[in-house]
């Protein structure tokens, strides 16, 4: 009796008796060392269910089964802004990435002297090689990114492409074009400039004017009552950690809902 | 060696066994499983079988269409139109970002209060919404009192408009998926679009140049007008434009 493992399915016998390509003895070999591991073949029979569900053979869609493309060329375009918005997202999540190289998130005060924030955009926007370029991609990613997502709110609705069975999707969406403006607004404090510091005592006094649960709503988001190095590090780590994570994942949803339903055409 | 045969009854302790018992008869087999349970699992069985003869039933109708690709093919057409799409749009905003590079403001003054305090553009409607304190009813009953402060009222009046936007698919139902279909949804949607404009402006009303109560009432009074307009133009195109599409469609589909 050795003390080395046997091969109870004689893999590697199997394989030497089949001639096969170098590539296929590579994939082979790969996917029996996982299968080793991880079981593969008990996820055959999901795998082998989601593939066809993918590539899933849906009825032809209405204007195809009527051939009214002539009728209906002029609304495509709008149907590329949910992509669009999708586009612009990544493009401000890789330009917002490098920024944060960069930024650092400390404002010990707002008496008019520029602090540490401040300086760290005045040294993105003044002394990084493209940093102005940078930023100024990030801030257009944005604006586009919030653009597209509203005009393609509107395309849902004036082609009815929120009704059954689409609602979930729409509330989804609603959802979404919320965390996307709240993406821009605590983006548009970061840099702690007049602007940033006013937008952010609008927010103060909006959350406060909440009833019950005002005080502790500026308590989670704004760190306070007042503006303090506190909001800025909450607005921040939301634009950076919290609301990223939640908007891809749902944005993943929010493709996948539409990716599995179907475009909805207009009739 | 012999020790794995499954006669010899030995039972090996080295790990090196598939671990798996094999079903003898007593074990149910999975479907039967299914088939066995009880209550809400029992009920959501039935449901997907219900489901699965639904759509076995879809695929034998006359205009069910087996295909191994839904249209346009995914690879290689697909992918290099929307590689095309992407590379033009992400250029697009290159492009604006290199032509229009933002602005950086003084830096944070709690004791200076800007003369123009403003979010960015697409919170104008938000921001908006919350300088509707004239209308901020006081209740007789109160004294002349308002039942909120103004503050809250605004809050207010943003919780109402996105939840108003949300429940629209639970209000408008129904197959019509044309603006000219239904004129008075169509109608809805562009006063909200004319209002989400005009609260806009309302929100940056000390550079509008215009007297700010002439102001506040167009900011509701062109909402419903664009509004009824729609509605009006829709509903006259609507008579031959609906002809138009039966007629298209039972020329393709002839009644019996």
């Amino acid at each position: 009796m050795s003390l080395e493992r046997k091969d109870d399915h004689d893999h590697k016998g199997w394989m030497e008796s089949r001639e096969l390509s170098p590539l296929e003895t590579i994939y082979l070999t790969t996917l029996v060392w996982l299968d080793k591991r991880l079981r593969i073949v008990d996820y055959l029979e999901i795998l082998e269910d989601l593939y066809y569900k993918v590539n899933m053979q849906m009825p032809k869609s209405h204007t195809e089964q009527y051939n009214l493309d002539n009728k209906f060329w002029y609304w495509y375009p709008l149907y590329a802004l949910g992509s669009f918005s999708t586009v612009a997202y990544i493009v401000a999540a890789i330009s917002g990435a490098l920024l944060g190289f960069y930024y650092a998130p400390a404002a010990a005060a707002a008496d008019g002297s520029p602090t540490v924030a401040y300086d760290s955009v005045l040294l993105i926007m003044g002394q990084l090689n493209m940093g102005y370029f940078l930023r100024s991609v990030h801030r257009w990613a944005a604006q586009i990114m919030v653009a597209a997502v509203f005009l393609h709110m509107l395309r849902v609705y004036f082609t009815g492409a929120y009704k059954e069975p689409r609602e979930l999707n729409w509330l989804i969406g609603i959802i979404l074009i919320s965390l996307t403006l709240v993406f821009g607004y605590t983006g548009y404090l970061l840099p702690w400039s007049q602007l940033s510091y006013w937008a952010g005592q609008i927010g103060v006094e909006m959350s406060l004017s909440i009833p019950l649960i005002g005080e502790w709503v500026a308590q989670l988001m704004f760190g306070g009552f007042t503006l303090s190095q506190a909001t800025l590090q909450r607005m921040y780590i939301l634009h950076v950690f919290f609301l990223p994570f939640i908007t891809t994942a749902i944005i993943a949803l929010h493709i996948g809902i539409v990716w599995m339903q179907g475009i909805a055409e207009p009739h | 060696m012999s020790d794995n045969d499954s006669d010899n009854d030995d039972v090996r302790t080295d790990g090196s066994g598939s671990g798996i018992v094999a079903p003898d008869d007593e074990t149910p087999s999975w479907s039967e499983r299914k088939q066995r349970t009880q209550g809400l699992s029992r009920l959501t069985y039935e449901y997907f079988e219900r489901g699965r003869r639904e759509d076995q039933d879809l695929r034998q109708q006359s205009d069910y269409v087996e295909r191994d690709v839904l249209a346009f093919p995914a690879w290689p057409h697909e992918m290099m139109r929307n590689l095309a799409l992407t590379s033009f749009f992400v250029g697009m905003i290159l492009f604006v970002s290199a032509a229009l590079p933002p602005e950086m403001p003084n830096p944070a003054n709690s004791s200076v209060t800007p003369a123009i305090i403003l979010p960015d553009w697409y919170l104008y409607w938000s921001f908006g919404l919350l300088k509707l304190g004239p209308l901020n009813p006081d209740l007789a009953i109160l004294g002349g009192q308002k039942i909120m402060a103004d503050r809250t009222y605004g809050v207010l009046a943003n919780v109402v408009v996105v939840g108003f936007v949300a429940i629209v698919p639970f209000l408008n139902k129904g197959a019509a998926r044309r603006p000219v279909e239904q004129p008075f949804w169509a109608a809805v949607g562009m006063s909200g679009v004319i209002f989400s404009l005009t609260i806009a402006a309302l929100s940056i009303k000390n550079l509008v140049p215009m007297n700010s109560h002439l102001l506040f009432d167009l900011t509701f009074l062109v909402p419903i007008v664009s509004g009824t307009i729609t509605y009006a133009v829709l509903k006259t195109m609507r008579e031959g434009y609906m002809f138009t599409l039966n007629r298209r469609y039972y020329r393709l589909r002839p009644p019996k």
